[in-house]
């Protein structure tokens, strides 16, 4: 197997250029703390969450996992509907690897979905490896949705048309939740939307190896985040597919997904893979590999040709799922 | 999104007040090492400076306009002269602008003459005035290729941004529309090739940096294979150079205005268009001075040229021009002649080609020179030179001989031929012998 990676796009690389001071692609557990305190968190805070006056934001406190902590939810509803019944929910999931971001990391995405499909956003904040490991952070998300499927009716949004969606590691906590809805009969996602999702803490297909030391998010950062989660556990025979959606054994009766990734990244692999194997288990799924990608590319360079075609094949399935 | 976002969160990556001159550089280093397209050039002229960017070249029918989010948006509406903009080649009028609106434009002070001149031509356009309805070539704030433009309005960020986006700009024109398929020897022969089907002819012509639309013609150098290159305006010089009524009738290629040196193909159509403008006085035509792309331009050594064709019909030009080869020579005292002759000076002349064929019994006049010839070293010289000069004084001057030597010279040749060569008549048929004489070579 040759470890020649696939070129980046020419945009895309050049992307990485401006960006190479602050991003480096791999990341250790000694770094974890310096990188939650950098200066990205700052930017966040003053992303407009209301999109011009789109939306109505509101930070709710409601219950978590039973005997945990609540937990936090960013909920974001049209202030203006353009229609008067129930609405769509997009219940986004952030990524940052297990161990770093919060519910704005990413949320400029499902709300810029938001305003073209007259949707809801909810964005969960879940508790953060390794100080909170499996299965802390996926049953935070479990129960976030648990209220917003509750308490549909109170945000003016339409309980039996959730879609729940997730980059990185936020793409693998929605894949677990689509696996754990499905078995505990918690309310059930009409979609999973899993952008570059971070599926397979064996960290060992061909791409893990191919991209070492290369783009954003490398075998390295992809050891530590795992590892984060899961301890020693990380690649044994014994780590559930609630924490590793790719350990799991059953992929039947999942709700219809959305898959893309980069070909130029450590997960390309194990999102192909998962893909082929929804539809080998009689699932529906929708897969892009963009030629060139790196992880997380059409969030760092949304401008690029490559990125805008991801940014329309995401939306164009969400019109065909919801049917708007 | 992705696991590292946070380390540049919102802070886009192409955020203009995170890249300094240093962040531009090499940004488009990068995308030129890649060898991505126009498109992706003026997108990150537009991402880069936070306005839209667009990229003309009409020469090339080239039209790329991005917006600020990196969407591709063309207009027709005519660019704004105030806008900071770098023009891609010396003489052309590819230009790369930014769309940077503003108080700007109205501070253009000094510079604004010019623009307002060439705008309408009357000086009364104001910069927030109608659009130019003409594509103004050399707005205020253009700078020379290769060059940051300098307007005390224009950002350090804005002149490196156009300087490096127009340096990648032009290496993928050459690449793409240029030189390298210029140089294609399969898409000349296509288009040579009057059994190909005509799509595929205008295909080659495209990818050659041809405009279907306009004349060209063909080359046929007597070492290398054929060219094509587009029917310019100026006048061809023949070669050699050693003939006197070469000189007269022709400009020296020191008289035709510098070329730059680029040798593609597109490049000699923009410069010659270029200067049929008004800005150009362009002399009236002179007959038997044909457009032809200029002395630098045409293939070293013997060279027939075709006839200005269009396209479609550039397979005949290629046959006359083939034709044209076999009346030139090595333009040496034994092989007399020029070396450059061109299929639409010869006139009826052409119809002996078609009877005198290489390897052919040659006629007796030519019997008679070659053996005249033969035994007579200074021979072919002094004749070329008495048909090609106005006088028997030029004709000496051209050989460097007394103007009595000359005389002796042709009484001496009129002898060994049988025919007087100085009256009317007997000069006409020496002036067919010669070129029989070369025809029957081969």
């Amino acid at each position: 197997m040759t470890h020649v990676p696939p070129p980046f796009d020419p945009e895309l690389a050049a992307a990485l250029e401006l960006i190479k001071d602050m991003i480096s692609p791999g990341l250790t557990l000694d770094e974890i703390a310096e990188v939650r305190q950098g200066p990205g968190i700052q930017m966040l805070a003053e992303l407009d969450l209301t999109m011009g006056g789109t939306f109505e934001v509101e930070d709710r406190r409601v219950p978590g996992p039973e005997g945990e902590p609540d937990i936090s939810l960013l909920i974001c509803r049209p202030a203006a509907p353009e229609t008067a019944g129930p609405r769509p929910v997009l219940y986004h999931v952030h990524g940052g690897g297990m161990v770093i971001g919060n519910n704005r990391v990413g949320v400029d995405v499902p709300l810029a979905w938001a305003q073209a499909l007259d949707a809801v956003v909810v964005s969960v904040e879940y508790r953060l490896a390794p100080e909170h490991p499996h299965p802390a952070p996926v049953e935070d998300v479990y129960a976030g949705l648990l209220w917003t499927a509750d308490h549909a009716a109170e945000l003016g949004a339409d309980p039996e048309r959730i879609v729940i969606a997730g980059a990185s590691a936020g793409g693998g906590l929605c894949a677990a939740l689509a696996l754990l809805t499905r078995d505990r009969k918690g309310p059930q996602p009409i979609g999973q939307v899993l952008m570059c999702p971070m599926l397979d803490d064996r960290n060992d297909s061909p791409s893990t190896y191919q991209m070492a030391g290369l783009g954003v998010w490398d075998r390295t950062a992809n050891e530590t985040g795992w590892t984060a989660l899961l301890g020693s556990r990380r690649g044994g025979p014994d780590v559930p597919a609630y924490a590793a959606p790719a350990r799991a054994e059953d992929l039947t009766g999942l709700p219809p997904a959305f898959l893309d990734v980069g070909s130029a990244e450590t997960f390309r692999d194990e999102v192909v893979a998962y893909a082929s194997r929804i539809w080998q288990a009689g699932g529906m799924a929708e897969l892009h590999v963009w030629p060139g990608g790196f992880h997380g590319f059409d969030g760092f360079a949304p401008q690029a040709a490559v990125s805008q075609a991801a940014r329309s094949a995401h939306l164009s399935w969400l019109r065909r799922l919801l049917g708007v | 999104m992705g696991p590292m976002k946070e380390l540049a969160g919102r802070l886009t990556a192409l955020d203009p007040d995170a890249g300094a001159a240093v962040r531009v550089i090499a940004y488009f280093d990068s995308l030129a090492e890649s060898r991505a397209g126009l498109e992706a050039l003026v997108r990150g002229a537009a991402v880069l400076a936070g306005c839209p960017a667009r990229l003309v070249d009409p020469e090339r029918r080239v039209h790329v306009r991005v917006e600020t989010d990196g969407t591709r948006r063309d207009t027709g509406t005519p660019p704004d002269p105030a806008w900071p903009a770098v023009r891609l080649s010396p003489d052309g009028t590819a230009m790369l602008w930014l769309e940077r609106d503003g108080d700007r434009a109205g501070t253009a002070g000094a510079v604004s003459g010019p623009a307002s001149t060439a705008r309408g031509g009357g000086g009364d356009a104001e910069p927030g005035g109608p659009a130019a309805t003409v594509l103004d070539p050399r707005p205020a704030q253009t700078a020379a290729p290769g060059q940051v433009p300098t307007p005390s309005t224009l950002s350090v960020v804005d002149a490196v941004i156009l300087e490096r986006a127009a340096g990648a700009v032009r290496l993928v024109l050459d690449r793409t529309r240029g030189r390298a398929p210029a140089d294609d020897p399969a898409l000349v022969e296509t288009l040579l090739d009057a059994t190909a089907p005509e799509p595929a002819r205008l295909h080659a012509a495209r990818r050659l940096g041809l405009d279907p639309t306009a004349p060209a013609r063909a080359l046929a150098p007597l070492n290398g294979r054929p060219r094509v290159v587009p029917a310019g305006p100026e006048a061809v010089p023949l070669g050699g150079g050693h003939a006197a009524a070469d000189a007269a009738a022709r400009p020296r290629a020191s008289q035709i205005p510098s070329q730059g040196q680029p040798a593609d193909v597109a490049t000699a159509q923009a410069t010659s268009r270029a200067r049929t403008g008004p800005a150009s006085a362009p002399a009236p035509p002179v007959p038997g001075r044909h457009t032809a792309p200029p002395e630098s331009r045409l293939p070293a050594g013997r060279l027939g040229v075709g006839p200005a064709v269009p396209v479609l019909e550039l397979p005949r030009s290629w046959a006359e021009a083939r034709t044209a080869l076999r009346f030139t020579a090595e333009g040496t005292p034994q092989d007399p002649g020029p070396r450059v002759v061109h299929a639409e000076e010869l006139g009826g002349i052409a119809l002996l080609a078609g009877i005198v064929e290489p390897g052919t019994e040659p006629p007796p006049d030519v019997r008679a020179l070659e053996t005249a010839a033969a035994i007579t070293p200074w021979l072919s010289a002094t004749l070329h030179a008495v048909v090609s000069t106005a006088s028997l004084r030029a004709a000496s001057a051209e050989i460097n001989v007394h103007h009595s030597t000359l005389q002796d010279r042709l009484a001496h040749a009129e002898h060994l031929l049988g025919w007087p060569i100085r009256t009317p008549q007997g000069r006409l048929r020496l002036q067919l012998a010669l070129t029989m004489r070369r025809l029957g070579r081969g």
